[in-house]
Formats: structure tokens, C-alpha cells, sequence
């Protein structure tokens, strides 16, 4: 995975940058030594590492505004960061690039329960609109496992779900409005308390643009009262083609759960060893079913998704009694990331989605990929929107081992897109799955896509580098090719 | 003056590719339906796509539709309605406010990103157009977002389509999110003396745990009725209509409205028959809902006008008369923190008088003026339907 190659002349200019951006922001916000630029050289893919020229931390909009500007005048680029979570290396720094940091924005600003939102810093974390809200309450519903230290405004840049997004939709459909800054130093501002924003939905595009269409310097969200009662089902299968058989039956009758997680023998192994969640070690996959809605309803409907589940051929049912112990069934599945970290010295965690019809096809290619790779996979799925957490065992320290563990990774996401599926369902494109864009997209899509780029940034200063395989300049991309590529009537002024 | 109606992409590249030679730009269309929302579009060729039509894939277990644009909306909803299913974001249909026979195509109603009463609760249009392909104004075919739920891979420029009313690309084939329909649903009505209450009582609901599907305030005798929609199995629509009766009895008279009356009132917020007929003008303010009843006492001061409102008071609708509406209007919204109205009908005077949408300040009028020219550099599709800041210069980009 290679990097833009860095511009000599930026690198030369170094004193004078970090001279400039001193100039433009108090003291303190500027880290120049590389001691401390250590702690910002990477994000959570942290396979790769990489310093920065200068890392800044502005404290207001207006500090962002003349820091982007004064870097678009000066020709520096730019890598916005938020908490640092990423798993797609979103934030990886670049080493003739400025990484902005928003961690200074973490104030609430304003909480409205009239028009239920939640007005925010981009720095405040997921879980803390919740923490702010849930004593009168209400919770904010995007739920990324990552929630307690992601930021909401890396929540807009990468479009974060989690595993009530089945139900409650993924940033993008609980985002109400944003205050960014463009490549320019303008401030912009979209939407707000109100819905649908007049003109092209740049709200829309903005989410889930990787940092490379502006920067996010506050955020509107809506927040949705807590459910009356949450309950959630334990069932084990002995097979995991019935499992993810089951998983669509569901779907089919009607019944969209508030999450649907399912988890293969290794996951739920190595979950039980790190929290004893109770999850039955003999099952070959387990599905999490959760309902949510006033008691009646969780009641009725965990009667008929039983009666499903044992139709599709489950070997154990249990069923959460207690608040307490539904959130032992969620311990289990939230910390899978970490407990299998335990039982290997590195993983890489993929991130593909498919038709949720295609899982029982997806797992027989998997463990056919796990011998071929002579790597353990542990699999941890979203299975409810057949988003799949491949989680790929490997030791860096082997000889060869973190190469063989990234092809398994790109055959798996591979054959996503055989399947009909994506590359990415929730963490991003960055700089992990950039080189395999031409996978599921033609060189025509990925230019239509960089022509949008263009209108935000023309000279690729914001977060080059991700994304997108290949940079094309914007003056070759704004080209009509009609008449073999002349311009009709190429004397006539443009409209 | 040329009609062209093609019945695959690639003849609507090719029809694209002429105008952009020729320099001649395009009214597109897909029934015509909506003609009068919008700008006048500056073209005298027209590309209607009615005769690009029909499902192309459905998978209900999957929940998901592939159609093609110009596919008729009501044979998508009765395809869906068969199977139990429905569009979420329960589409306007717009026929008996613009005197049509039908309500037009699937890709007329996601390039106008017409969203009804379930706004509020289930999203928007963008919120369920999963991918699409489609002819940009370069005369290139393109496509974006897939089939599957959950897809963050690349821009998502599905909601860049959404709204664009066909101004940046010529969509082919749209692919939709669609749900279960609820096996039930009841509505319970709030008759408040004044609209602060009605809104109150909205509020309330939408802030309890009984997920109202819907929130409206029509006027009703001397007062005004608030209606809270609940959907889902019976059992639990039963059961919330009582929680939602005991939070709400001392807000007004309450009456649980029978299914049929529930159907008809929601159907009538689906067409926008909520005002009284023959206004001059009709206008949509999309508003921070708890200033809803601020916003109607202040243009009801200067003015005669008619209005009802969804989306838990987020939206205004408007009826009323006379030049100056639409600046009264404006200034209301802001006065009270913001939003947008949009002209939805009126003489063709008062029409070519002011901006339809909402005028955007400088720096965001220039963004959407830039991402116009990154789709459609010459201006051929659809040019002037919405009122783009500065001028576009090809070379530019």
C-alpha cells in the first residue's frame, strides 16, 4: 500500500509551514516535535504508521477556516482527524501533509427535546450524546462498537453504523444538518433543525466522504426516545449455513429486529473466553437477535422469531430476562474485536457487505479461503444487512504472514462483489480497500466520483491519497470527449 | 421542438450525447407530472422516459426493487402492496394538485425527493434509493451504490441524485430499500383550542416511546386537530395508543380514529388535499417544528392564508394570495431559526417573479453551482429547474 509520494518542496518548507500555522493558532495548538507527533502517526488500522509534517489542533471554526486556507494559498495538503478510530486508515497521516486534529471541539452545544436533537462539536464522542441525553430519555442511535471513543464528526466522515442500524439506519439517516469548512476557508452550513435542505444534498455526499470533500466543524443530529423494553435472543445453530439461512427467513416473515448479529464457533470461543457472556461454546454459529418496542410487542415478536429459529433448524433459544443479562449477551458480541486479539498476536478486521441471501454461499467459501491462506478466520457479522466482520488471525512477526493475511482479505472482499455485494459497509474505503475500488467500480464511475471531488477541492489538498486508486487531475477530468475530444464550437464563449 | 422517448440507456445516451453536441439542452421528463414544480426549464427538446418502464428485479426477502425511471409509481406501490411491502417514505402523490392522471414515475418522485407524512419517522426518498445508473450531462454512463443495505464504498452520490430534479444526470435504473408494511394501523386524534397546543401534543408524542409513524395539525371547527399515526403489529399498536392517550388526555379532546378514517386522513396529507381548494399559491416550509406555530402567527397577521402541517410540524403547508407572500414567507422562516420554502404552485406572474427554492448564500451557492458543472458542464439537462447561483464555465473544472 503506497502513499502519495511526498513533495520535496513541502518537505523543505517545513520550519515555514509550522512558522505560519503558529502564527494563525494560540499556543499549544501546534506539535511539531516528532516525540509527540507519535501519538497521531497512525489510526485504528495501525499496520500502517506514518508521521506527519505538522499536526495542528485548532479550537474554533474560524481557526480551521484560516489554517484550510491558508494551506489551499500555499499548496499543503491537508488529513483531517477525528478520534483516530478509523479502521480503514482514514487518518493516516501524510508526511507533506497537515494533519488536523478536532479534538478541541468536544463541547455539546445545544440539546433541544422540543425538536428532539442534539447540536454538537465534531470532537464530542458517539456515547456522549447518549450519556448527555439518557437521563431525560432519549439516546442517540448509531451505535459503532468503537462509540465510546469515536467522534461524531468521524461518524459523518466515514457514515458509521454499528448493530441497531438495522432498524435505526447508519449516520446518514440521523444526521439533520452541519457546519463545515471547504478547502477554501469557507464556512458552510446545511441543514439543521429542519429536514431535507433546499438544493443538491451536499449533507448527503459530505457523509461518508472520508475527509475529502471538506472538514465537519459541528453537527446536528436527531436523538429518538428509548425504547420501552429491549430484550434479546441467544440461538445457536449447529451449522452456519442453517444460521445464515435463518437470518433471511426472518427478514422474509416481516420482521425487521433492532439488530441481528451473528457470530461463527471461533468468535463466540474467544468472546466467551474474554467476558463469559453464556454463549454455547458447542455452537457453530450463534445469532443475537434483538427487539425493542413496548413490552406486548418485544413479547410477541420474540414468540414468532423463536418459532422461525426453530423452524430453521436452531439447536438452543435463550432469551434475555433482565437488563443485566441482555447486556451480557451484547458483552459478548461488542468486545469480539478485542477477545480475539487475544488469542492471536495480530488480526485484520474486513468489512464487506453481501445480500443477506449469499451468506450460507459466503461462509463455504470462507473456511475454503482459511485452508488455502493457512490462516484462522474468525467471523463476526452484522448478518441482519449481510455486513460481514471477517476478523483475519495472523502474526506480523512471521515471515510473510501480514502479506498472505491482506490477499485473503482482498479474495473475501473480492468475492463481496461476485456475490452482488460491496466492498465497504461501514468502515471505509482510506487507504485499505483503495486499491481494489476498480473492483467494483469502472474507471468511468471512479471518474464521475472524482469529478465531485473536483468541485470541492480541485487541487487535491484535502486527504489525497485515499479513497481513490488512481488521482486524476482535475483539468483532465473536467474534459468533454465529444467529437474525439474537441470541444464543439470551440471559439464560442461557455454559457 | 423534438420529443424523444427512449426504452433503454443506451438510447438515452445517445439522445444525450446529440444535445451536448449540439448544444441543445433537454426538459426531462418522465410523465410530466411535475412540469410546474420547479423553474421553468429553459429547452425546447424534451427526453421523457415513460417509455423506459418496468421492474426489473424484486426480491422481497431481500427488500429490495430495481426499476427502471420512468416506471409508473403506482405499479411499484401495487407490486409492493401485493407482497406486503411498501416505499417507507411514503412518496407525495401529486396528481390532484397539479390536475394529473396519475401520480408519475418512481424517477420523478427521487429526482424531487418527495417524501410524505412518514418522513418524519422512516427518512426521506435519499434515505431509501440504494444505487442507481445513469447518463450525466457529459453524455457518460455511470453508476453508484449497489443492491445491498449497507455500503459506504465510494461517494454517495444516490443522495446527490435525489433532489438533483434531473439536473446532473439522466437516471436508468434506480435501485430502492423497501420495508414490511405494518399489519396495522390506528391514528389518534388531539383537538387543541390553539395551534401552540396541537404542536405541544405533536411533540409530546414524538417524544414518548410509542414511535408515532406520522404527526399532522389540520384545522378543525374554531380549533385545531392534531393527528398521531401509529403503525405495527396490533397488539403493540393497541397498546401504545393507550400510553399515548394517557400522556396526551390532558392536551385536548382526544378520539381514536377508526381504520378507514385513519387511511382517508393520511391519504389526504399524501396529495396535499389538506388545504382548501382554489389557493392562489401553495408553498412548503420545511421548519424547525416547535417554531411551526410562530411562523403561521406571524405571516397570519399580514396576510390571508391556509395551512396544515406534518412531519410533527416540520412542515408548513401553505396556501395563499398576493405578490409579497413570498418574501413574507421568507423573512418569517428567518426569523425563526431557518429552513426553506419552496414554491409548489401559483400563476405563472407570481411564478416567474421570485426563486421557487430557497435563494443559498454565496459560498453554498457556489458549491452547488460546481458540482452542477462536475455532472453536467454545458447545461443540457434540465437547466434552470432549480436556480443556480453564478455562471458555469466548462473549461473550468
Amino acid at each position: 500500500m503506497l502513499l502519495p509520494e511526498p513533495e520535496q518542496n513541502i518537505l523543505d518548507r517545513r520550519d515555514e509551514i509550522v512558522g505560519a500555522l503558529k502564527s494563525l493558532l494560540p499556543k499549544g495548538c501546534v506539535i511539531d516535535d516528532r516525540t509527540t507527533m507519535k501519538a497521531f502517526d497512525s489510526d485504528g488500522l495501525s499496520a500502517y504508521r506514518n508521521l506527519p509534517l505538522v499536526v495542528v489542533l485548532p479550537e474554533t471554526t474560524q481557526q480551521v477556516s484560516d489554517v484550510m486556507k491558508w494551506c489551499r494559498d500555499n499548496g499543503v495538503k491537508i488529513v483531517p482527524r477525528g478520534a483516530g478510530t478509523s479502521l480503514s486508515g482514514g487518518a493516516l497521516p501524510l508526511s507533506d501533509g497537515v494533519l488536523l486534529g478536532l479534538g478541541k471541539f468536544n463541547q455539546i452545544t445545544e440539546i433541544d427535546y422540543e425538536n428532539r436533537t442534539v447540536t454538537a462539536q465534531p470532537g464530542v464522542t458517539n456515547l456522549a450524546i447518549t450519556t448527555a441525553v439518557q437521563d431525560n430519555g432519549f439516546y442517540y442511535a448509531p451505535d459503532p462498537s468503537s462509540q465510546i471513543a469515536c467522534s461524531i464528526g468521524g461518524n459523518i466522515a466515514e457514515n458509521s453504523g454499528g448493530v441497531h442500524c438495522l432498524k435505526y439506519g447508519l449516520t446518514t439517516n440521523n444526521v439533520l444538518g452541519i457546519e463545515m469548512v471547504t478547502m477554501d476557508g469557507e464556512v458552510v452550513r446545511i441543514g439543521g433543525k429542519h429536514l431535507d435542505a433546499p438544493g443538491f444534498d451536499i449533507l448527503g455526499v459530505m457523509t461518508g466522504s472520508e475527509g475529502l470533500l471538506g472538514v465537519v466543524t459541528e453537527v446536528t443530529v436527531r436523538i429518538l426516545r428509548k425504547p420501552a423494553t429491549q430484550r434479546a435472543m441467544l440461538v445457536g445453530f449447529d451449522n452456519v449455513q442453517e444460521a445464515g439461512q435463518a437470518v433471511s427467513t426472518v427478514i422474509a416473515a416481516g420482521i425487521i429486529p433492532a439488530g441481528m448479529e451473528m457470530m461463527d464457533n471461533p468468535a463466540i470461543n474467544a468472546a466467551e473466553d474474554f467476558v463469559n457472556a453464556g454463549y454455547p461454546r458447542e455452537a457453530a454459529a450463534l445469532l443475537i437477535v434483538e427487539l425493542d418496542g413496548p413490552e406486548v410487542e418485544v413479547d410477541y415478536l420474540l414468540d414468532r422469531v423463536a418459532t422461525l429459529m426453530k423452524g430453521a433448524g436452531a439447536s438452543s433459544i435463550r432469551i434475555s430476562q433482565s437488563e443485566e443479562e441482555r447486556n451480557q449477551f451484547w458483552a459478548g458480541r461488542k468486545s469480539a474485536f478485542p477477545a480475539v486479539g487475544r488469542i492471536s498476536p495480530d488480526y485484520l478486521c474486513m468489512d464487506g457487505t453481501i445480500p443477506r441471501k449469499a451468506l450460507p454461499e459466503m461462509l463455504t467459501r470462507m473456511s475454503a479461503m482459511s485452508q488455502k491462506y493457512g490462516l484462522r478466520v474468525a467471523n463476526v457479522f452484522h448478518a441482519g444487512d449481510g455486513n460481514l466482520h471477517p476478523l483475519i488471525l495472523f502474526d506480523a512477526n512471521a515471515e510473510g504472514e501480514l502479506e498472505r493475511a491482506e490477499e485473503f482479505g482482498a479474495e473475501i472482499l473480492r468475492n463481496c462483489v461476485a456475490l452482488g455485494g460491496v466492498l465497504t459497509g461501514e468502515h471505509g474505503v482510506g487507504v485499505e480497500k483503495r486499491d481494489l475500488m476498480g473492483e467494483m467500480f469502472t474507471e468511468d464511475d471512479l471518474k464521475q466520483q472524482q469529478r465531485l471531488k473536483c468541485a470541492f477541492d480541485p487541487d487535491h489538498l484535502l486527504n489525497p491519497g485515499k479513497v481513490f486508486p488512481v488521482l486524476h487531475r482535475c483539468a483532465e477530468l473536467g474534459r468533454l470527449h465529444v467529437h474525439h475530444g474537441q470541444l464543439p464550437h470551440p471559439d464560442i464563449p461557455r454559457f | 421542438m423534438a420529443r424523444y422517448t427512449p426504452e433503454n440507456c443506451t438510447d438515452i445516451e445517445d439522445i444525450v450525447r446529440d444535445a451536448l453536441q449540439n448544444e441543445t439542452p433537454l426538459h426531462i421528463t418522465g410523465y410530466g407530472t411535475k412540469t410546474s414544480l420547479g423553474g421553468r426549464v429553459c429547452a425546447r427538446d424534451e427526453l421523457s422516459l415513460s417509455a423506459h418502464s418496468g421492474i426489473t428485479d424484486y426480491q422481497p426477502e431481500e427488500l429490495v426493487l430495481v426499476a427502471r425511471s420512468g416506471t409508473p409509481l403506482l405499479e411499484i406501490e401495487e407490486t409492493l402492496d401485493k407482497n406486503g411491502q411498501m416505499l417507507a417514505f411514503e412518496p407525495l402523490h401529486l396528481n390532484r394538485f397539479y390536475d394529473q392522471p396519475h401520480p408519475g414515475s418512481l424517477g420523478g418522485i427521487i429526482a424531487c425527493n418527495l417524501s410524505g407524512s412518514r418522513r418524519i419517522s422512516a427518512g426521506a426518498a435519499r434515505d431509501y434509493l440504494l444505487g442507481f445508473d445513469a447518463i450525466s450531462g457529459r453524455a457518460g454512463y455511470f453508476r453508484s451504490g449497489s443492491k445491498v443495505m449497507k455500503n459506504v464504498t465510494g461517494y454517495d452520490l444516490s443522495k446527490l441524485m435525489c433532489g438533483s430534479f434531473g439536473m446532473l444526470a439522466v437516471m436508468s435504473e434506480i435501485t430502492l430499500k423497501v420495508l414490511p408494511r405494518p399489519e396495522f394501523m390506528t391514528s389518534l386524534s388531539v383537538t387543541c383550542a390553539r395551534l401552540t397546543d396541537a404542536q405541544s401534543a405533536l411533540s409530546a408524542g414524538f417524544g414518548s416511546a410509542t414511535e408515532p409513524s406520522g404527526g399532522a395539525i389540520i384545522k378543525s371547527g374554531g380549533g385545531f386537530k392534531a393527528v398521531l399515526r401509529l403503525e405495527g403489529v396490533k397488539i403493540s399498536v393497541k397498546d401504545r395508543i393507550a400510553s399515548l392517550s394517557a400522556l396526551l388526555e390532558k392536551t385536548g379532546t382526544l378520539a381514536v380514529m377508526s381504520a378507514e378514517e385513519s387511511l382517508d386522513f393520511w391519504q389526504m396529507m399524501r396529495d396535499i388535499s389538506c388545504l382548501q381548494k382554489g389557493a392562489e399559491q401553495v408553498w412548503k416550509l420545511s421548519v424547525t417544528p416547535s417554531y411551526a406555530p410562530q411562523i403561521i402567527a406571524e405571516l397570519e397577521a399580514g396576510h390571508e392564508v391556509d395551512y396544515a402541517l406534518d412531519w410533527a410540524g416540520g412542515l408548513i403547508w401553505l396556501g395563499g394570495r398576493g405578490a409579497e407572500l413570498g418574501e413574507a414567507v421568507r423573512n418569517a422562516l428567518a426569523r425563526h431559526d431557518g429552513g426553506h420554502a419552496t414554491l409548489m404552485r401559483a400563476p405563472e406572474a407570481i411564478h416567474a417573479s421570485q426563486p421557487v427554492f430557497q435563494p443559498l448564500d454565496a459560498a453554498l451557492g457556489g458549491l452547488q453551482s460546481r458540482i452542477k458543472t462536475a455532472f453536467d458542464p454545458m447545461y443540457i439537462l434540465n437547466p434552470q429547474k432549480i436556480e443556480l447561483a453564478g455562471a458555469a464555465d466548462a473549461n473550468a473544472l
